[in-house]
């Protein structure tokens, strides 16, 4: 088990490069149609992808924590 | 009549016909329903029956009800809505209680009937059947939680409903027509009709637009294991279609719906239950389609995009949706349990559960060669066509929540997360499996040939969503989500909580009505009750010798002027007095003869006369 979750990181991380790649070849031989400034850069999704997943989990956890958890009997003990 | 036959008729009426089947031949007819319906449907569109236009027009009261519009929009919904309702009867096929498969049928016909209405009557009437239909698939779970959230969702409706015919009423005072077309929606010089917001308050309901999506994360977790599945693609999907037909192009639905698909992430981020998670994930998801809608314009490319996105969407999202249902409900199924909390590692009993969960898991985050791909990035690219750079962000973002909670976070807590199963499992029942197993083969033979889907659509498709470069950011968005999950998955184990959503309001509404009507209301009424008494007891009191109450009366008040003005020493034999008489009262009463009585009523006649006159 343990030696399968290795390679498939590997093969993970090789698609990940591989798609970086991809990103720079695409955008520097095909020059797709950009709308907006941000999509001229080769990594953009990559960099939305990661900086956004982490955004989400820490600022929703936040909102969450500080105010709209509440205990799983909220309502009967309020009822 | 040959021209043409309602596909929701079928079911209608094949819903009443269940009863009269037992054992293997009930499933047998279970499972002909939608594909008798489906037959219709290729009838409709290869030219047997009408294939465009409007049919099966009763007359009613002076005006038409059009029973079956068809076009390819309604066609387009009509496809996925029987399609979807084979694979869900399929899931559903082991499940004894009848009135389950009747409540079922009902609502999946009702749909259709919004689907195929032509006119705004027939709408609402279907538009209502659909709503209690499917509070009978909540109920049915039979726990109090399902009882009390299936109340809540039949409320909002019932408010829902009301503000539907309201706005049909307004609306057919206004311009004297019931035909179900785009609604006016103010000018230059004129304002918005207040008809139109009625009827656009109804449909963002059933849509689950926030604030009113409430109910849709309350009542779908409690509903059953296969009625759940049912309800997450009708009521929504047909508001869609219905915004569709009624609001295209109406710029707030861009906003709402940017907001939706952002709102259902962070709150799904939240959720420990794994169907209310998915249930978030449908407002997020139903959140592209009402963007959609709003880019709408009509008669402009982008617009075409954009409703064909949301069409297309809704189509893919119907799909999938269900079959992450499926396998959130297979694991409810087997283990009685749903919470994060209290599952894990449960690959080792459940992998083939896992593998096509996952197919939907994939389809709905996007992934390529799955239906979501080819569907979402539409809705993604018109927002990109109208140039709309923050609409973009936000729908691109939510993409990336979705991967995160639908793809990594519920299956990684459901199937792994522990090293050791948290409890027994198996695989569900082979009916469960085999409709899952279809669905599956259904969402990735779209992603595969998404022009299946395309030649459905209402607008001709000009987009091609295996281009490198969607390829490409797709895949580094995905790829790179997983990254920032992988880094951060203990901070995504389940929470033993709760979220408070905006059904807060309406579950304190009740208390505080409560609590009005407790305290100070019942404070007034004691108040009230009090005085009234007093004013009996001292009229009861006083009519026993109103001579000497006078009496006493007048004596009390001297007192009492006297207390005021003098030493109240000197007055305490006058007092004593008083009480004596008090406690004498009401003493001898004078006895009236015979005569002295008849002329005290022979007076009171003649005082009563005089009155009359005078008044008269």
């Amino acid at each position: 088990m343990k030696i399968k979750v290795k390679h498939l990181f590997g093969v993970l991380y090789g698609c990940l490069f591989l798609s970086i790649l991809a990103g720079f070849f695409v955008h520097l031989y095909l020059h797709p149609e950009v709308h907006f400034f941000w999509e001229r850069l080769p990594v953009f999704s990559a960099v939305y992808g990661f900086i956004g997943c982490i955004m989400i989990i820490l600022g929703s956890k936040a909102i969450g924590h500080l105010w709209l958890q509440k205990d799983e009997d909220y309502y009967e003990k309020h009822e | 009549m040959t021209e043409w036959f309602h596909p929701g008729l079928i079911y209608l009426i094949g819903a009443l016909l269940i009863p009269l089947f037992r054992g293997r031949l009930k499933k047998v007819y279970l499972l002909s329903l939608p594909i008798l319906a489906f037959v219709n449907l290729l009838l409709i569109s290869n030219g047997f029956f009408l294939p465009e236009g409007k049919t099966w027009v009763l007359p009613f009261l002076g005006y038409d009800l059009v029973l079956g519009r068809i076009d390819r929009l309604s066609m387009v919904f009509a496809y996925v809505f029987v399609i979807a309702s084979f694979c869900m009867m399929l899931y559903a096929l082991h499940v004894k209680e009848e009135g389950e498969h009747v409540a079922a049928y009902l609502y999946v016909g009702s749909t259709l009937g919004v689907v195929f209405a032509g006119d705004l009557f027939t709408l609402f009437f279907f538009w209502e059947v659909m709503a209690w239909s499917a509070l009978y698939l909540i109920w049915y779970r039979k726990t109090r939680a399902a009882y009390g959230a299936g109340l809540r969702y039949i409320l909002v409706h019932f408010f829902g409903g009301l503000c539907l015919l309201g706005g049909i009423l307004l609306h057919f005072h206004a311009t004297g027509s019931i035909a179900f077309e785009i609604f006016p929606w103010g000018g230059e010089s004129s304002g918005i009709p207040l008809a139109s917001v009625l009827i656009l308050l109804a449909f963002v309901i059933n849509a689950a637009v926030p604030p009113f999506h409430a109910w849709l994360s309350d009542a779908y977790p409690e509903a059953t294991v296969t009625g759940a599945v049912f309800l997450t693609a009708f009521t929504t999907k047909s508001a869609i279609y219905a915004l569709i037909r009624g609001f295209p192009g109406l710029e707030i639905l861009v906003w709402s719906g940017a907001i939706m698909a952002v709102y259902g992430v962070v709150f799904a981020v939240l959720e420990n239950d794994i169907r209310r998670l998915l249930a978030y994930h449908i407002i997020s998801q139903v959140g592209y389609m009402v963007a959609g809608v709003g880019m709408g314009v009509m008669g402009t490319a982008a617009g075409e995009m954009a409703l064909n996105g949301a069409a297309a969407h809704a189509f893919c999202h119907i799909l999938y949706k269900a079959l992450l249902f499926m396998g959130a409900g297979a694991v409810l199924h087997v283990t009685g349990r749903s919470k994060l909390t209290e599952l894990g590692g449960l690959y080792r009993y459940m992998p083939v559960t896992f593998h096509l969960y996952m197919v939907g898991a994939y389809s709905i985050s996007g992934f390529p060669l799955f239906n979501g791909f080819v569907s979402k990035t539409m809705v993604v690219q018109a927002s990109a066509m109208w140039h709309m750079p923050i609409v973009w962000l936000m729908l691109e973002g939510a993409s990336i929540g979705t991967f995160l909670h639908t793809g990594l976070k519920l299956p990684w807590g459901t199937w792994f997360a522990k090293d050791k199963p948290v409890c027994e499992g198996k695989e569900p029942p082979m009916n469960m499996l085999v409709a899952m197993g279809l669905t599956s083969f259904l969402c990735i033979v779209l992603g595969v040939y998404p022009k299946l889907l395309y030649d459905l659509l209402p607008y001709p498709v000009h987009y091609q969503p295996y281009a490198p470069a969607h390829l490409v950011s797709m895949s580094q968005l995905l790829g790179f989500t997983f990254i920032a999950f992988w880094l951060l998955r203990r901070k995504l184990y389940g929470e033993r909580t709760i979220t408070l959503d905006t059904d807060w309001f309406y579950r304190f509404a009740g208390k505080w009505v409560i609590w009005f009507c407790e305290k100070p209301l019942m404070a007034f009424a004691d108040f009230v009750d009090e005085k009234v008494m007093d004013l009996v007891h001292f009229l009861v009191w006083f009519s026993r010798n109103p001579a000497a109450a006078l009496n006493i009366k007048g004596k009390e008040l001297k007192l009492k002027a006297g207390m005021l003005v003098s030493n109240p020493v000197g007055l305490r034999e006058y007092e004593r007095m008083i009480e004596e008489e008090r406690k004498r009262y009401p003493g001898e009463l004078p006895k009236l003869t015979l005569g002295a009585s008849l002329v005290l009523v022979l007076l009171s006649f003649s005082v009563y006369l005089i009155l009359y006159l005078l008044v008269k």
